[in-house]
């Protein structure tokens, strides 16, 4: 009898320290949660001139002229949208592809290696990406790539213009080389979630390796794959340095692929330092605010979508 | 009667583990074959040689020789891809292919052979001849997933008896089914048998003693005894036969 309450008396004294310990644990949570909060209304009030100037039409406007203070933010938007898309145009099949050859072509050991080198490409410094981009890439496409584009295939809107190098296109493929690490990883996980069961039913019918892939992984991942696709996008949308290095800088809406633009992020880099106008602050603000909508909803569906896939509990294949 | 699949001295391995040691086995056509013994014994790795699913493993490998009515299939020449064609496999559980209908899971097998010809038909007589066909005719478009597990069992069933292969390898059909379903699968192995040669991997003795005409006993890799189900169940030669038949182990 007097061991049990010994030992009640030590668990007792234990117990007490849960409390503490949870309401630590909340306030934590509470203040991250905070901070999203706050980081959005210090945005808003930073904005707040520039909404009650323009309104929802800032989106729509063209023209962007700081010393007349006259804003719009339709170039930034297109210039965000296009390099983004272009640059998932390039990585998709490569992130996609290389996706597959890890899980089901080779070999672990090789499949290690390489995840391994794809995922440092994730780790190598934006602005270093940036001044590759800058000194090694946009002379290049300066010089050989965007002359033979538009001499080749120009009937495809966008592949033809001035060859600047510095732009758009450049954007994109350093844009495409930091989001493929992003996809890749993610699609790799979906197809590892393919049950093993599968890919013999596929095998144990005369599927050849091509056909059980296809029959197996590919069919079935499409969910999936279009998250990780969705996720590479916003890594896209929101990414800053390189960008503005090799974007270019000009406030207008590009009208091909090679020519220099501005997406929202490098906006705000390149401008806000010199703004000292409050609406021109606003202005940037706003399309802060706008960046982060988009980045908030295209993130929030891609996290939806491929929580799905990796716990199929939830319903959905 | 003249045998329609041996084994002759057949060794399996995975990376350095011999699994399967030398064992040679010889079923006779239109029969019914159970492998049963103890986890690990090697049955389940020996019915995956004889369609070739082995080597699929990374760093399996198998020695020896697997005949098909009376032709090699690890001669070199030949695709193991067109090995598994003309050899069913229905596996532990099932597996029909999921966001295909039912009748997509059937003739999923004849697309890739490009013999699309009567399609229709075949998926019927496939179905028919895995029991399911009064279940979903009526529902062929519904997808394959949408099924009972049992159903689901019969339709991997069904996609394989749709390549019309002289020989259906099954491994444990029924461990993943309740005992309704398993009854049901069972009956179908039996009628399965007048039309193709079945060898079925069962951890179950009393399913064995009920559907198989052979049973072969496996050991530790070894085959220990192999004979007609009515002689290994009541009067095993080998004194380890019988010591797993009456509960002693496994």
């Amino acid at each position: 009898m007097k061991a049990m309450t010994e030992v009640n008396s030590v668990g007792s004294a234990r117990k007490s320290f849960d409390p503490i310990f949870e309401r630590g644990l909340k306030f934590v949570a509470i203040l991250v949660m905070s901070l999203l909060i706050l980081i959005i209304f210090f945005l808003y009030q930073l904005a707040a001139p520039a909404i009650h100037e323009y309104g929802w039409g800032f989106m729509f406007k063209s023209d962007w002229n700081p010393a007349k203070l006259i804003f719009g933010a339709y170039p930034f938007i297109h210039g965000t949208l296009i390099t983004s898309l272009f640059a998932l145009a390039l990585s998709v099949p490569v992130s996609i592809g290389t996706a597959l050859f890890l899980t089901e072509i080779a070999s672990r050991q090789v499949a290690a290696v390489i995840g391994f080198l794809v995922e440092l490409l994730a780790a190598i410094p934006s602005v270093v990406y940036g001044l590759w981009g800058l000194t090694v890439l946009a002379p290049r496409v300066r010089v050989t790539v965007q002359p033979w584009l538009s001499e080749h295939l120009s009937f495809i809107p966008g592949f033809s213009g001035m060859p600047y190098g510095v732009g758009v296109f450049s954007a994109s493929i350093v844009l495409a080389i930091m989001i493929t690490p992003t996809i890749t990883s993610i699609a790799r996980e979906v197809f590892r979630a393919v049950p093993h069961a599968q890919r013999e039913a596929a095998l144990a019918i005369g599927a050849t390796h091509s056909e059980m892939i296809w029959l197996s992984v590919v069919r079935v991942s499409w969910s999936g794959v279009f998250g990780a696709v969705v996720l590479g996008l916003g890594r896209a949308l929101g990414e800053t340095m390189a960008v503005t290095m090799l974007i270019g800088n000009r406030n207008e809406v590009a009208n091909s692929l090679f020519s220099p633009a501005q997406t929202m992020a490098s906006l705000i880099a390149n401008e806000y330092p010199e703004a000292t106008n409050p609406l021109h602050i606003g202005a940037l603000a706003y399309i802060g605010l706008i960046l982060f909508g988009i980045s908030f909803i295209v993130q929030g569906l891609a996290r939806r979508i491929v929580n799905r896939v990796a716990n199929p509990s939830g319903g959905g294949a | 009667m003249k045998p329609i699949v041996e084994a002759k001295n057949l060794n399996a391995y995975f990376e350095n583990f011999h699994a399967v040691k030398n064992v040679s086995l010889a079923v006779p056509e239109k029969s019914l074959v159970a492998l049963i013994g103890p986890s690990g014994c090697g049955k389940s790795t020996f019915l995956r040689c004889l369609n070739r699913m082995h080597e699929e493993i990374p760093k399996a490998r198998v020695e020896g020789e697997v005949l098909l009515g009376g032709s090699s299939i690890y001669d070199r020449k030949l695709d193991p891809v067109a090995v598994r064609r003309s050899i069913g496999m229905v596996f532990q559980k099932p597996n029909p292919f999921p966001g295909m209908s039912i009748f997509e899971n059937v003739v999923v097998g004849l697309k890739l052979t490009g013999s699309r010809d009567r399609m229709d038909q075949v998926a019927e007589e496939a179905l028919k001849g895995a029991a399911l066909w009064e279940e979903v005719k009526d529902k062929l478009k519904k997808p394959g997933t949408s099924l009972s597990g049992g159903q689901q069992q019969r339709l991997c069933i069904a996609r394989a008896l749709a390549m019309k292969p002289p020989v259906l390898l099954m491994d444990e059909p029924t461990s993943a089914l309740d005992p309704i379903s398993t009854a049901k699968v069972e009956e179908l192995m039996i009628s399965l048998k007048k039309s193709v040669t079945l060898i079925v991997v069962t951890h179950n003795m009393q399913q064995a003693a009920r559907v198989s005409d052979r049973t072969a006993f496996f050991l530790m890799g070894e085959l220990v005894e192999y004979d007609e189900s009515s002689t290994l169940f009541t009067v095993p030669k080998d004194a380890k036969t019988e010591q797993y038949i009456t509960g002693r182990f496994g």
